[in-house]
């Protein structure tokens, strides 16, 4: 299904997103020790990595003063209060809307992976088409050989993905990693999508149809980062004007 | 009047129980509760055409505003509103309806409701996934979702009848 561009009459509005975070306030420990689990996980990751880090780390205040290398991508974190995995288009309603700097059209992902798109955005509330609707399309490639493609999804179960446009000339093994390619300028390049889990011929065409497993269980998913590219409106213009 | 009353009190209570208890309850992608054919089932015999569609079209509008499918409620249930008559009058009793009694399973028989029911509740979930999946190679997708949902839909709408309905004197 093609979404229709309208903003009007979803859970980003401020009556039902209220109503959606009285739910959320009921059912957000239900997978609490899991979401637990992946943030301490994650925690530990990023310790490892900045160590200089280890002492200064405030809340909300990480700014790098640095001349070589200049920010990029700004991160907003929220918390999903409303999403559904089972329908053929799913999407999820974040906490966190444009007094938070969140816009249409920026990434979203979480510790383990790539999660989607925001679709709409109301001045306290979000929304997300995720990685399970029909025509996500988000640019993925495969880690070790670069082989790109777009990522898309049957509809039938929310573990598993499929990545269409590589083609069969190039050899996948089953189980490399997926990552972000960053070509369009949501996602910064390099982020978890998941691994390749079969690879079969499609009769007739010169690509592989590609299986993969998503690295996040979006199930249970509840602690999210949306993805500000500062630079993207520049490479947008830059891209449009080769076009022309 | 004080039917109205209750129709108003039973549409909140059908939004509710749509969207932050069957919309929540994902079993499997194969699956999706829906009762809020029920709430269309049930409006009365003498309602005419053009208010049960603007009531469907209305109570879509709601669920969907709270569940982010963009009018597919809506649409669905509109399109079950408009072969409700055509329904009604194929499984018409000989003597015609008692507007008296309401269109449910207490008033007028299991096998009504059934039959009754049961196709408009098929119509209603077929729309709805080939709305949903919008691409006619999905067609097995959709049948595969509508058989079991629309199964399980029904089983839920009667044990929610038992709860919410007494049998009309």
């Amino acid at each position: 299904m093609t979404v229709p561009k309208s903003n009007y009459f979803t859970t980003a509005s401020s009556f039902s997103g209220t109503l959606f975070e009285i739910e959320h306030s009921i059912t957000k420990h239900f997978n609490l020790e899991e979401n637990n689990r992946n943030l301490q996980l994650e925690n530990i990751k990023l310790r490892a990595k900045v160590p200089s880090f280890l002492y200064e780390l405030k809340k909300d205040s990480i700014s790098v003063q640095d001349t070589i290398h200049q920010q990029q991508y700004y991160y907003i974190p929220a918390t999903i209060i409303n999403s559904t995995t089972t329908k053929r288009n799913n999407f999820f309603t974040l906490n966190a809307g444009k007094t938070q700097g969140i816009s249409r059209g920026m990434g979203v992902f979480s510790s383990n992976g790539v999660v989607g798109i925001v679709h709409a955005a109301s001045s306290h509330f979000s929304i997300v088409k995720s990685v399970l609707t029909s025509d996500i399309n988000i640019d993925v490639m495969i880690e070790k050989n670069g082989a790109f493609g777009l990522l898309k999804w049957d509809g039938k179960n929310s573990n598993t993905g499929e990545i269409s446009g590589i083609t069969n000339d190039i050899k996948i093994p089953i189980g490399s990693n997926v990552i972000s390619r960053g070509g369009s300028g949501i996602f910064p390049k390099g982020l978890r999508v998941g691994k390749v889990s079969a690879v079969r011929p499609i009769e007739g065409k010169s690509v592989w149809g590609i299986e993969i497993r998503f690295s996040e269980k979006y199930a249970s998913l509840q602690n999210v980062y949306v993805i500000n590219n500062l630079f993207r409106n520049e490479m947008l213009l830059l891209e449009n004007k080769k076009g022309e | 009047m004080s039917r109205f009353y209750i129709f108003i009190f039973r549409f909140l209570i059908f939004v509710f129980l749509q969207v932050f208890i069957f919309n929540q309850l994902e079993i499997n992608p194969y699956v999706h509760i829906m009762v809020s054919p029920l709430y269309i089932m049930l409006l009365p015999f003498d309602l005419s055409v053009i208010r049960i569609l603007f009531v469907s079209f209305f109570l879509g509008l709601c669920i969907d505003a709270l569940s982010n499918t963009f009018g597919l409620h809506a649409s669905a249930l509109v399109f079950m509103a408009y072969l409700r008559p055509f329904v009604f009058r194929w499984f018409a009793p000989r003597d015609g309806y008692d507007t008296i009694k309401n269109p449910s399973i207490f008033d007028m028989g299991n096998k009504w409701f059934v039959f009754a029911f049961g196709s408009l509740l098929i119509f209603h979930h077929l729309w709805f996934f080939t709305m949903e999946s919008f691409s006619i190679s999905e067609i097995l997708l959709i049948l595969q979702k509508t058989i079991p949902s629309a199964l399980l839909s029904f089983i839920v709408c009667v044990i929610l009848q038992t709860l919410l309905l007494k049998k009309s004197k």
